[in-house]
Formats: C-alpha cells, sequence, structure tokens
C-alpha cells in the first residue's frame, strides 16, 4: 500500500492520528453500559481478576508519532499511570522505520511488552509466532471484546479466529467531495454506481477531473467488494479474484483512468495520494479516509469539502484500516502488559484517546467525533485491510498490473487479475 | 615448525621484535572487527540462506530451495535486469562526466578552486535529500516541465512520446533514467576528484614532448592521458560497479518499498531488503544476497582482466 513517504507502517499511523474529535456522531448500538462490562460473547466469573493488584513495570512501543498525537497519547498514558500506581510505564516509541526496528527486537527475542501492530502486517506476525495470544486471557479474565467493530478486530485473528491484538483505534475509506464542484455541476454526492458513473460525466471538465483515484489495491478493493467481488473465499483458504463481479469493477475502474475522468494521483500532481489533487481543486471527488481532515486544514483551508459514504454498488462496502496494541510472544512482563493494553483498548483509555480529536474509535461503545460520524458509520461494514500471511507480494503483484494497464491507457481487467490470482495461489500454497 | 619460525623471526629480527608485537597488536583489532563483522556475517548469511528463517519459531532446512525459488522469481528476475541496466548506463555516463570536468578542472583556468567545488558539491549532500529534491524537480508540475516548457522544447519531447506534464519518476519507462542521471550527476564530483588526483600525476614533460611533435589537445588526450589513466580507470570502474550494484537509497525513497512504479525501480539491494524486512523471509533475503555476492566478485574479477593484473597505483 503506497501511502505518502515511505515507511508504510508509519504512515499509516499518521493517518490514524490526527482525526478532529469531539461529540455527538452515530450513537452505539444499546448494549449496556460504556464500562468494562463483561457482556457480548465472553461470559466468565469476571470477579476473580483483579487488574489493580498486578504490580510491577510495563514497555510500550509504537512508530514515532506527530506532535499532537504524542500529546494525546500522553495524556493516556498518564491516565494508565494515575489508575495503576503500582505498575512503572516505560514508553519508548521508535523513530527509525517501525518494521525494521521490530523484526530486529523480535529475532533477537527482546520485544517491547505492548506495542503496535499495522492492520497489513499482522497476518504475516501472527504467522512467526512473535505475538501473544490474547483470546484466552480476554475469556478468563473478563475482557469484553464483543465491542470492537468487527472489521477491526478480524484484523488480529488468524485463521482459526484466535486473537493477537485489539484494535487501539480505526478509519475506513469514505468519499470526499468539493461541495462547490458539485454545486456547480448540479448535483448530489453520488451514493450509488449509476450516479458516480453520471457523476463522473458531468464533473470532468476543462482541466477539472472527476475523480483522483489511486492505482492500489488498497482504494480499488472497496470498489471489489462494492461490487460483490473478493480476493479470498470467507475463510481465507480459496481464491476467488476469478469472479465476474471482480472484473466488471475492475473494468469500471480501470475505465475511469482511460476515459481520463479519473487520474492517478501521480500523473496529476506528482504525489502518491489523492489528498493533494482536491486541494489544489484539480478533481471533485477522492476516496480517502480521516487522515485527509487534518491535511486539508492545514495545508488547503479554503477548500470546500465534505464527506459522504462510499457509493454503493451491488453491496455497501469500504476498507477498515486499524492498529492493534498487541503483548510479545516473548515479553518479559505479560501480566502488567495485559493491564495496559486492555486499559488503552477499553473504553476508558479509548475515550480518552479519542476525545483528542486525533483517531477514530475502533469500539461501538465510545463515541465518534463530530465530522466523523459517516467514517465511523463505515466501520459498521468495512472489511478489513489484513489478509493472510505473504500478502505483500499479492499486494504488489496488483498494484503493478494496475499500473502497467493506467500507463497503457487500457481498461482490460485481465491482466490485472491473472497476476493477482498467481500471486494468491503462491502465496495460499505456503 | 612453528618453533623453527619462531626461531627465525626472533634470530632476524630480534632488537625489532617489540616494534613488530606492536604492530600486530595493532593490526588485530580492526582485523578482528573485520572478520567477525564483515567476514563473519557473510558466512552467517551463507548459512541462513540454507533455511526457511523468520524472525522466531520452527527453522526447517531448505537446501537450496532459497536459491532456487529466488532465481524462479520474475520480481526477482527484474531486480536483477534492473540492477544491470542501471549499472551498464550509470558507470561508463559516470565516469565520462567525472573525467570531462577532471580534465576541465585540471586546466589553468580563472576560479579553479570554485569549479572544482561547485562539481564536488553535490557529493557532499545526503542522497536522501538530494533525491527529494530531485522528485520534486520532474514531478508533473516539476521545474524541469516547467522549463522545458519556457524553452519551447516540448514538441521535440512529444514527438519522443513524453507528454507535457510527464511524470519522471512516476512512469515505469522513464523512472530509472531519472535515478540514473541523478546519481550520475551526483557521483560525478567524486569520480571528477579521483581522476584529478590520478592526473596530476602524470609528467607534464609527457605533454611538451607530444606537443613539440605537433599533437593537439584531443590527440594528447587520446593518446596520452586516457592510457596513462589506466590505473584509474580500473580504480573508478571498481569503485561504482560495486556501488552500482548496492543501489538502494534512491530507488526506496523515489519508488517506496515497493520500487514503484511496477517495480522500474526494483534492485537486487531493495529486494532483499523487501524479503527481510517486509515479507521476514530472512533464508530466502539471505540467498537472495549471496547472489548478489557472486555477481559483484564476477564482475570485479572480469574487471582486473579487462584492466590488467595489479594497477600500479
Amino acid at each position: 500500500m503506497r501511502r505518502p513517504w515511505r515507511a508504510t507502517a508509519a504512515v499509516a499511523a499518521l493517518m490514524f492520528t490526527f482525526s478532529a474529535c469531539s461529540t455527538g456522531g452515530t450513537p452505539a448500538p444499546a448494549s449496556g453500559s460504556p464500562g468494562a462490562s463483561a457482556g457480548g460473547s465472553a461470559s466468565p466469573p469476571a470477579s476473580s481478576y483483579d487488574p489493580m493488584s498486578v504490580s510491577g513495570t510495563v514497555s510500550l512501543s509504537g512508530w514515532q508519532s506527530t506532535g499532537d498525537e504524542g500529546k494525546a497519547l500522553n495524556k493516556v498514558l498518564d491516565g494508565f499511570r494515575a489508575k495503576y500506581p503500582n505498575i512503572t510505564l516505560d514508553y519508548q516509541p521508535v523513530a527509525t522505520d517501525y518494521a525494521t526496528a521490530m523484526a530486529a527486537k523480535f529475532s533477537s527475542g527482546e520485544p517491547p511488552d505492548v506495542f503496535y501492530v499495522d492492520s497489513f502486517v499482522s497476518p504475516d506476525w501472527i504467522d512467526q509466532g512473535v505475538l501473544e495470544e490474547l483470546g484466552p486471557l480476554a475469556q478468563e479474565r473478563g475482557f469484553d471484546t464483543s465491542q470492537f467493530f468487527p472489521g477491526y478486530l478480524d484484523a488480529f485473528k488468524d485463521k482459526d479466529g484466535k486473537i493477537y491484538g485489539f484494535p487501539k483505534d480505526g478509519n475506513t475509506l469514505g468519499m470526499a467531495y468539493n461541495k462547490d464542484m458539485l454545486t456547480a455541476a448540479g448535483i448530489e454526492p453520488p451514493t450509488t454506481w449509476d450516479e458516480l458513473k453520471t457523476a463522473a460525466e458531468k464533473l470532468t471538465t476543462g482541466n477539472q477531473r472527476a475523480f483522483c483515484l489511486s492505482s492500489t489495491l488498497d482504494r480499488a478493493l472497496a470498489f471489489i467488494y462494492q461490487n460483490g467481488g473478493s480476493l479470498f473465499s470467507d475463510d481465507k483458504t480459496q481464491n476467488t479474484v476469478n469472479s465476474p463481479e471482480t472484473t466488471t469493477a475492475l473494468q469500471t475502474y480501470l475505465g475511469f483512468f482511460k476515459s481520463g475522468q479519473g487520474g492517478r494521483p501521480a500523473d496529476l500532481d506528482g504525489d502518491d495520494w489523492c489528498g493533494k489533487a482536491l486541494g489544489r481543486k484539480q478533481v471533485a471527488i477522492i476516496f480517502e479516509g480521516g487522515w485527509l481532515d487534518p491535511y486539508m486544514k492545514s495545508t488547503y483551508p479554503d477548500v470546500n469539502y465534505a464527506w459522504a459514504e462510499m457509493p454503493k454498488g451491488t453491496e455497501q462496502a469500504t476498507l477498515g484500516f486499524t492498529t492493534s496494541y498487541s503483548i510479545g510472544a516473548d515479553a518479559k512482563n505479560k501480566d502488567t502488559a495485559w493491564v495496559l493494553l486492555t486499559y488503552l483498548t477499553g473504553p476508558e483509555g479509548m475515550k480518552i484517546w479519542t476525545e483528542g480529536g486525533i483517531a477514530n474509535p475502533s469500539r461501538k461503545d465510545v463515541p465518534p467525533a463530530a465530522g466523523k460520524e459517516i467514517l465511523v458509520k463505515g466501520a459498521e461494514y468495512a472489511k478489513s485491510w489484513s489478509f493472510i500471511p505473504g500478502f505483500s507480494k499479492i499486494n504488489d503483484a496488483f498494484n503493478n498490473a494496475m499500473t502497467a494497464q493506467i500507463e497503457a491507457k487500457s481498461d482490460d481487467p485481465a491482466p490485472v487479475i491473472s497476476a493477482t490470482s498467481t500471486a494468491i495461489d503462491t502465496a495460499l500454497k505456503q | 615448525m612453528t618453533a623453527s619460525r619462531f626461531e627465525v623471526g626472533r634470530g632476524v629480527k630480534g632488537e625489532r621484535r617489540p616494534e613488530m608485537i606492536a604492530a600486530f597488536a595493532l593490526i588485530a583489532v580492526p582485523m578482528l572487527l573485520f572478520l567477525v563483522l564483515q567476514i563473519g556475517a557473510i558466512v552467517y548469511a551463507a548459512f541462513i540462506s540454507l533455511w526457511r528463517w523468520g524472525l522466531r519459531g520452527p527453522r526447517s532446512f531448505m537446501g537450496l530451495d532459497n536459491y532456487t525459488s529466488a532465481l524462479g522469481d520474475p520480481i526477482f528476475i527484474k531486480a536483477i535486469t534492473n540492477t544491470i541496466y542501471y549499472v551498464v548506463i550509470w558507470v561508463p555516463l559516470t565516469m565520462a562526466l567525472g573525467l570531462f570536468l577532471a580534465v576541465i578542472v585540471n586546466q589553468k583556468l580563472r576560479g579553479q578552486t570554485f569549479f572544482r567545488a561547485t562539481f564536488y558539491f553535490p557529493a557532499l549532500a545526503s542522497s536522501a535529500a538530494i533525491t527529494v529534491v530531485w522528485i520534486f524537480l520532474l514531478q508533473p508540475s516539476g521545474l524541469f516541465n516547467e522549463v522545458r516548457e519556457i524553452l519551447g522544447l516540448n514538441p521535440l519531447f512529444r514527438a519522443l512520446g513524453y507528454t507535457d506534464n510527464q511524470n519522471w519518476i512516476g512512469t515505469s519507462n522513464t523512472a530509472m533514467n531519472s535515478i540514473i542521471a541523478l546519481n550520475a550527476w551526483t557521483t560525478s564530483g567524486t569520480i571528477m576528484l579521483f581522476y584529478l588526483t590520478f592526473l596530476q600525476t602524470i609528467s607534464k614533460e609527457i605533454y611538451e614532448a607530444a606537443a613539440i611533435d605537433g599533437a593537439g589537445a584531443w590527440q594528447a588526450f587520446r593518446s596520452i592521458t586516457f592510457p596513462l589513466l589506466r590505473p584509474a580507470h580500473f580504480f573508478v570502474a571498481t569503485l561504482l560497479f560495486i556501488g552500482g550494484f548496492q543501489l538502494f537509497d534512491q530507488a526506496i525513497i523515489a519508488g517506496s518499498k515497493g520500487g514503484d512504479p511496477n517495480n522500474a525501480l526494483t534492485t537486487i539491494v531493495l529486494f532483499i531488503y523487501r524479503s527481510a524486512i517486509s515479507d521476514s523471509e530472512f533464508g530466502f533475503a539471505a540467498a537472495v544476497g549471496m547472489i548478489l555476492l557472486v555477481i559483484i566478485f564476477t564482475v570485479t574479477l572480469i574487471q582486473r582482466r579487462v584492466f590488467g593484473d595489479a594497477p600500479s597505483w
């Protein structure tokens, strides 16, 4: 997945980072109090476990955050220190490329106790055995995992459904549109693919294109899902990419490039995501997530844009991006780690974390922020950006084939599907 | 045997023994570091390359499977062809550019020091910073495209098949050439410096003799300077070949981990990095590293043949 700058994971972090928050929003489904209730699927004798009785030290690591994210995190960590004075917290952010730094720590058998795991790499890390399984502990100690949006929690499950991380926050793709341009064209934000195609025609005038579209799978897959297509069977054991649904979806997507109604960010302004194209008013509509807001606010404050849900094909679908807090399989302090983990991903810690205006909650019992309702609503039907071990090669195969088709100005999806299918078969065999 | 050798050493240079001990002691430290960190690392990598070796958890012996699957991986083949393409174009280009600059600044001209400093300057900038600047210059609305529009060169570029707002680094067929141009520019200063050092060892008398015989500037360069620079050519070419096969920073900064677009910037080292870091396949990555070792080793040997043995510098 290619996003601004190189360290993918680090950038993904930035993205979940800034997202204005405050009050209101979609009400959480009525499911009891927002406290740490032992509801849902977990129904244990929770009373036997008392986190207050745990003492010792715990180390926490994640990628280096922006100033605003750092402040919000410090607030949460202060909350933890105040609540658990018996636990000494040692926060050590990683300033360099996160995956590289963590690989070194894992292979030396000395990971931090609690750390970030990007949804995209989680299947690899789970497969490598570097993450601690959390399901039995949650069961035994009465931590309710049913409040997490499934599209986020699924990213940290292996193929048997065992859980290796709790999502700390999450983001979905939505449709950001330039209100003035839509008004000028006399249309409403498209809600279906048919409306999207009409909008594509009406919004492409002069130097203005209707869409900035990323050629990469981390955007295109949302459209594949919307048309009922997929990469894998539900249990992620079968290759399902070669289907009429996926073919049609990709043909439509490639068609926007071919017609010139959509342009890659690389061709529009040399950037590698679509924020700049919206900011420079080169396009009317882009498909991004909450990370767009702070960027627009700081760089292009005069652009009059708003969010809408992703257009519906045969299905309502979007992609969910998330990061977990997980415990290292070789962690030294697993008991204190559990206390920290459940505080950070529990309703209390997450409320502090998201109310600072930084991230969107991954739990249904933590209210979303103003302006974020649409993106948080997307979490209800989002599918996670997390697949199988070795997926990065499938991702590369898809992206490279797409690049070749777009540069050739072709809307034939066959080479893309064939390259992706081959890569999926190879990965499934391993 | 050992005893007698020891005897000889003591017998011949008895009075210099303390000196020798000191010398060996001083050599021992860097030698030890070299053996552990360089040779040791290579041996360890060779060992790892025979295993399925992840971050943690079970490791299984694979024999040469990592090597066969690397050589059967189309992306690795692409990484090799990209790297060879880069080396084949970039090395001669940089050598020519460096030699050209060296010959120029070796003349007695006004502001000689200024020119030397200016030509060397890009070599001082960090490769990361200068690559980012390059990306900005070559983007669709960047300086390069603006300037060629102002100069009215667009019809020429259109005839060559480039659009007016071509994204040079973001398009498959121009990405690697953009990096070659960047690195030829930034490295030529260093190469100029090497050539300059060798140029100044060539005796002025040879040129004077040639001038008396009626040789022009070009003839003097072709018949005297160029052949006498043979050790310099060998030195510079070896350096550039090794550096070229290790192309990484510019590739990852301009093309990210994926070597985008469409693996146009995937080099062998970037491929190793991706296999190890993104895919956690350390055994596979080590196997690719060993293949790279063999490639560089072979090329260097061939070079020695081409330029002759034991260059006299």
